[in-house]
């Protein structure tokens, strides 16, 4: 038994090889980290400070990536911009997550007429674009970046919550589940310990992909000035800001937007990359 | 397999259900939840309404009244085609809706067809492309499609197409050729989780064994991808294809917004920079309202296409929605 024991521990775990691709977005990960923990290391100048003489130069000449139109320096606006972004995209994936997890377990649980009611607000909640959804909100609660986040949190409940229901209704019919039930295990223990757990991996997989989502939807309200408020920076808002000088002054809108697009691509890649180590898990 | 009444009838009770759940979901978002937008409007201090009309809207809405007793006011006003009066103009917000409505569904409806073509493009390219570095080319498109903000694919749009090549005008209007570059910003947003599903789709069907009998019969590549591959790996994209249309209608803010237009996006843009409630309550229930028409036609024209579904197993057939999220 022991011996059976030992070889199961020791048995290799098979790991998903890491490519070219999972390497460079773990990189960019890791610089939108570094980019939130010390901004200053990465873009020593102040994203405030306007250099009346230095408008609108282009990436090289005066820093890495140009100045705005006030003479600010576009890298460190947008480097002391990620943790906003970062910090909103949170608060709408918390919200989400919890709500929606919440919602999900309780219908697949109770089932009966808990599982109509749930499925039916799940319903309604997706028969609306997550876009519009958020701005409904905005509209309730008024504008600035908290409020963004809080919208765009509410219109990711009903993916989460589908997920969770789903998730729960499959694990609870596996073999151990109902072995635990039969042992004698309460409900809730069932619930916490031998569900729960199992049903972790979809679920955080789709939580990093919900947290790309999740920066693009706060950036696109920002970008329509319902977010994050001037001078402050703020992804989309420093989109929002180059638009004007979009025919003469290209790199204003671009850099932000790539910045975006690479942050984006890097989380869905690490999200993909959870899905992978569940599969493979022996 | 032909429908039976009793599931078009059940089907079509669901459907008005979500409706009207969705009715009382946002009304009590907008209006039932404290800070009612309709007062705070009208003491907005940067831009108050002058006392007359503010009376009128306050006897409009009876803002007086318990708060059910409102919504039961909104609702049988509704039933009477009436959707409220807007706060930033005063206008009926069924005519704001109506002008908006139509140039907006153009627009929709082009960039609909885009994302077809773009989806149909991408996914053959990704799946029967000859050399396997271009497949895989082919195969990352859709996911850094699905990355790119749209409101910087329009801008991208704009400073190239517009102001580069000086193809199309920024601002004058050109007719339909003003349409092309919006109908492009939402068609490649639109097209990256078709193609997505496309590509597994083309996959599954490519190994199916009556392609390999096809194949092994000796009939031509083309005939074999076009006639049969395509028609059976085509399902579950056309039923996504539906589901896009809302996100394509919400998307239209951010495309009238970039491109100057004046659709329904930018009445959604206006109305909620003013914070003006009944004006989206009707956005919100107009898009609803076709995204659910929309799904329901998909449903109950689908097992007059393809007998398979209908049955019990048709659950299968459809994608989830969280591809299309983004």
């Amino acid at each position: 038994m022991s011996a059976v024991l030992h070889r199961i521990r020791s048995a290799p775990r098979t790991r998903p090889r890491l490519g070219v691709v999972d390497v460079l977005a773990l990189g960019v990960l890791a610089l939108v980290a570094l980019a939130i923990v010390a901004p200053g290391v990465l873009a020593p100048a102040d994203p405030l400070e306007a250099v009346p003489g230095g408008t609108l130069q282009p990436p090289g000449s005066a820093g890495l990536f140009g100045t705005d139109y006030l003479g600010r320096d576009v890298l460190s606006r947008i480097v002391h911009g990620t943790g906003r972004t970062v910090l909103a995209s949170s608060i709408a994936v918390a919200i989400g997550l919890g709500a929606g997890s919440a919602l999900g377990l309780i219908a697949a649980y109770f089932g009966g007429w808990a599982d109509a009611v749930v499925s039916r607000v799940v319903d309604v909640l997706l028969s609306i674009p997550g876009l519009l959804l958020s701005m409904v909100v905005v509209v309730a609660l008024g504008f600035g970046s908290t409020n963004a986040a809080i919208a765009v949190g509410v219109a990711s409940i009903a993916a989460f919550a589908r997920l969770m229901r789903s998730e729960v209704l499959r694990v609870r019919e596996l073999g151990f589940v109902e072995s635990a039930r039969h042992l004698g295990v309460r409900p809730w223990a069932v619930l916490l310990r031998h569900v729960l757990p199992n049903s972790a991996a979809p679920v955080l997989s789709m939580t990093a992909l919900q947290f790309g989502n999740a920066i693009l939807w706060i950036a696109a309200l920002s970008f329509l000035g319902y977010g994050a408020p001037p001078p402050l920076p703020e992804w989309g808002l420093l989109v929002s800001e180059g638009r004007g000088y979009l025919s003469s002054s290209p790199w204003l809108t671009l850099l932000p937007g790539l910045v975006i697009v690479a942050t984006v691509v890097a989380i869905s890649r690490v999200s993909a990359l959870i899905a992978e180590t569940r599969r493979t898990r022996p | 397999m032909r429908l039976r009444p009793a599931a078009v009838l059940r089907r079509l009770g669901q459907s008005a259900l979500v409706v009207a759940l969705t009715y009382v979901l946002v009304y009590a978002v907008l209006f039932l939840l404290p800070g009612d937008p309709i007062r705070s409007r009208i003491d907005n201090p940067q831009n108050p309404i002058p006392e007359e009309q503010a009376e009128a809207i306050i006897n409009y809405y009876r803002l007086d009244l318990p708060p059910l007793e409102q919504f039961w006011l909104s609702v049988t006003r509704l039933l009477q085609g009436d959707l409220g009066y807007s706060l930033t103009n005063g206008r009926r917000v069924s005519d704001l809706v109506a002008q908006g409505f139509g140039e907006t569904a153009t627009l929709a409806g082009v960039a609909l067809l885009v994302s077809a073509a773009l989806a149909l493009l991408i996914a053959l390219g990704a799946v029967f492309a000859p050399w396997a570095r271009l497949r895989g080319l082919f195969r990352t498109l859709p996911a850094v499609a699905l990355a790119t903000p749209g409101f910087l694919i329009g801008l991208v749009l704009l400073q190239v197409f517009a102001y580069q090549l000086g193809w199309f005008s920024s601002i004058r209007d050109e007719g339909a050729r003003s349409l092309i570059l919006p109908a492009l910003t939402l068609g490649i947003g639109a097209s990256a989780p078709i193609a997505q599903v496309l590509i597994e789709g083309l996959e599954s069907a490519w190994r199916e064994p009556f392609a390999t009998v096809l194949r092994a019969g000796g009939f031509p590549r083309r005939s074999i991808i076009g006639r049969h591959v395509l028609k059976n790996g085509a399902i579950p994209a056309v039923t996504l294809l539906g589901l896009t249309v809302g996100e394509l209608l919400a998307g239209s803010v951010i495309a009238e917004t970039i491109f100057s237009r004046t659709g329904l996006g930018f009445v959604t843009e206006q109305a909620v920079r003013a914070q003006d409630g009944p004006t989206v309550l009707a956005v919100v229930m107009v898009v609803s309202v076709v995204f659910t028409l929309v799904n329901l036609a998909t449903d109950l024209v689908y097992p007059l296409i393809d007998p398979r579904i209908g049955g019990p197993r048709s659950a299968r057939i459809r994608p989830h929605r969280e591809e299309i999220a983004a």
